[in-house]
């Protein structure tokens, strides 16, 4: 079963007004179990969108979405997946444990298990000892990091991410990208991640999907499969070569594997 | 520590303010153009400092109690119904926030009247509600009624303000969890909202003070720090320094209240209290 599957969607904005805008436009996406699929792409074309539309915090205008074998709807309301945004959006006036602890209390977890489980999840981003800290006493990248343990507190099967690196320093954000591939590699999750960065895709992803503007559709899917995910994979050739890729794709260049 | 050395040096500023400008101010006050820009500095309108404490320690009447017990009295009278205006104010603020945050269109439609109470003159409000005073509540009440049509407002439009400021995106996250109105409200907006609340409860608390001491003198309730001041006005000419030991007991009231207010904030703003950034 796919973990994602977006078919014949089209979002229009403001439908019937002036200010109308196709943000999307007849868009198929399927995400595959345990698969890591970037979405890349121009500002504008559309690609928060399609996340949200994931995440059913937007209707679509047309089409469906389908989320592990259910409506979006469905999904969401069983809380079957977590979700990043840019900002790390915490709660300034709960604890970093008590942040993480917030979806699983919305669930209606016991106090003993909820605790536990944040923990456990503090520790996979590698905060266990800041969970008595207020948001506030820490650094950016790790509010994001508290963000990414608040997204897996739930163990959700699909995690979507929009542009969660894009505020940070490149040194604390290749560090978090090697953490969030460790992450995923052990718990299975699959990833809808939405980057800005051409090597951030091409680094993380099974596969890039890329998208362009007005109206919002997809132009091309690469996959990408480097022989390995850490600094050695980061100077491989085939790294390069898929980012040169992408960046033929992302300019609208002919295209050699484009599917 | 410090905070009671400023206080005492803000004190000591006031009082030097007071008595310097009796020591260089005309008796007859300034006149500019026919108008008195500047009070009369003569006993009779402005008695000394120690003369006012002194008079605060001296019977009310010859023979009766002394005044400070009449005056601290009064403004434990006045406080308990600055307290009921306050805390029935501040519950329909906060009702009218909430109504206003969950349905535009009451904002839309409430916004308007919640600003246009405030332009109502309480002296045009006050012999209405004293009405009811006797038959449908008792007369105090009446007087904590327009405390709390003064206090409300702060706390309507701030908390509406403090609702509304939680980002998009934790909107969104609450979405995501399938939280439902309810629960976003509590989880998010609420807590959100408390740095907009304080504010405005500090507001809500003076307001609900001056709606107190004007409500008792214009609903001709007895008994209250306002009162006080009205009867002891009266013997102005014979008597200046009495009023003021009134007037500084209705200061002192508002300082207890905006004191009591800010305690609210303590157990509930512990976030706000570490700032040390931790890097790593």
């Amino acid at each position: 079963m796919s973990a994602v599957v977006v078919s014949s969607v089209t979002k229009t904005f403001n439908q019937g007004r002036t200010d109308e805008v196709v943000a999307l436009s007849d868009v198929d996406l399927t995400v595959g179990d345990g698969e890591f699929v970037s979405l890349i792409g121009p500002s504008g074309c559309g690609k928060s969108t399609l996340l949200r539309l994931i995440a059913d915090l937007i209707p679509p205008s047309t089409g469906t979405v389908t989320v592990a074998g259910k409506g979006a709807g469905t999904a969401r309301k069983e809380q079957a997946y977590g979700i990043a945004f840019q900002q790390a959006g915490l709660f300034e006036w709960r604890t970093v444990l008590r942040n993480v602890e917030l979806p699983l209390e919305l669930r209606g977890m016991t106090k003993a298990a909820r605790r536990t489980r944040a923990e456990q999840m503090l520790a996979l981003v590698g905060l266990e000892d800041f969970g008595g800290h207020y948001p506030a006493q820490l650094s950016g990248g790790m509010q994001q990091r508290v963000a990414i343990a608040r997204a897996l507190a739930v163990q959700p099967p699909l995690l979507l991410m929009d542009e969660p690196f894009g505020a940070l320093d490149e040194m604390t954000r290749e560090r978090l990208q090697s953490e969030l591939l460790g992450i995923c590699a052990k718990t299975g999750t699959s990833t809808v991640f939405v980057t800005h960065s051409i090597s951030e895709a091409v680094f993380l992803s099974d596969r890039v999907v890329v998208m362009s503007a007005r109206p919002g559709r997809i132009t091309a899917s690469i996959t990408v499969g480097l022989p390995s995910r850490d600094d050695a994979g980061r100077q491989s050739p085939a790294y390069f070569d898929k980012i040169t890729e992408v960046r033929q794709a992302l300019r609208g260049a002919p295209l050699k594997t484009a599917s | 520590m410090r905070k009671v050395l400023y206080a005492v040096i803000g004190l000591a500023v006031a009082v030097a303010l007071w008595e310097g400008y009796k020591v260089v101010g005309s008796p007859d006050g300034t006149v500019l153009f026919g108008v008195r820009v500047l009070p009369r500095a003569d006993d009779l309108s402005m008695p000394h400092v120690w003369t006012v404490l002194d008079r605060l320690g001296r019977p009310e009447l010859t023979g009766g109690r002394p005044v400070w017990i009449v005056v601290v009295q009064a403004c434990l009278f006045t406080l308990g119904i600055t307290a009921a205006g306050f805390v029935i104010g501040a519950l329909v603020g906060l009702l009218l926030a909430v109504a206003m945050e969950r349905f535009r269109i009451v904002e839309r439609g409430l916004l308007p009247y919640v600003i246009l109470s405030q332009t109502v003159p309480l002296v045009a409000l006050a012999p209405l509600v004293a009405g009811w005073g006797g038959t449908i509540m008792p007369a105090w009440a009446t007087v904590s009624v327009i405390a709390a049509y003064l206090a409300f407002f702060p706390v309507a439009v701030g908390m509406l303000r403090g609702l509304q400021s939680p980002s998009a995106s934790g909107v969104e996250l609450m979405r995501s969890y399938a939280a439902g109105w309810w629960r976003t409200l509590v989880k998010l907006r609420f807590p959100a909202s408390l740095p907009y609340l304080f504010p405005a409860l500090r507001l809500a608390g003076a307001a609900a003070v001056v709606g107190a001491v004007v409500g008792e003198i214009s609903t001709g309730t007895r008994g209250g720090i306002g009162r006080l001041i009205i009867e002891y006005s009266r013997e102005a000419t014979s008597d200046p320094a009495k009023v003021y030991t009134a007037m500084l007991g209705a200061a002192l009231l508002g300082l207890v209240v905006a004191g009591l207010v800010s305690l609210l904030e303590l157990p509930l703003m512990r976030h706000r209290r570490h700032v040390e950034v931790v890097t790593l």
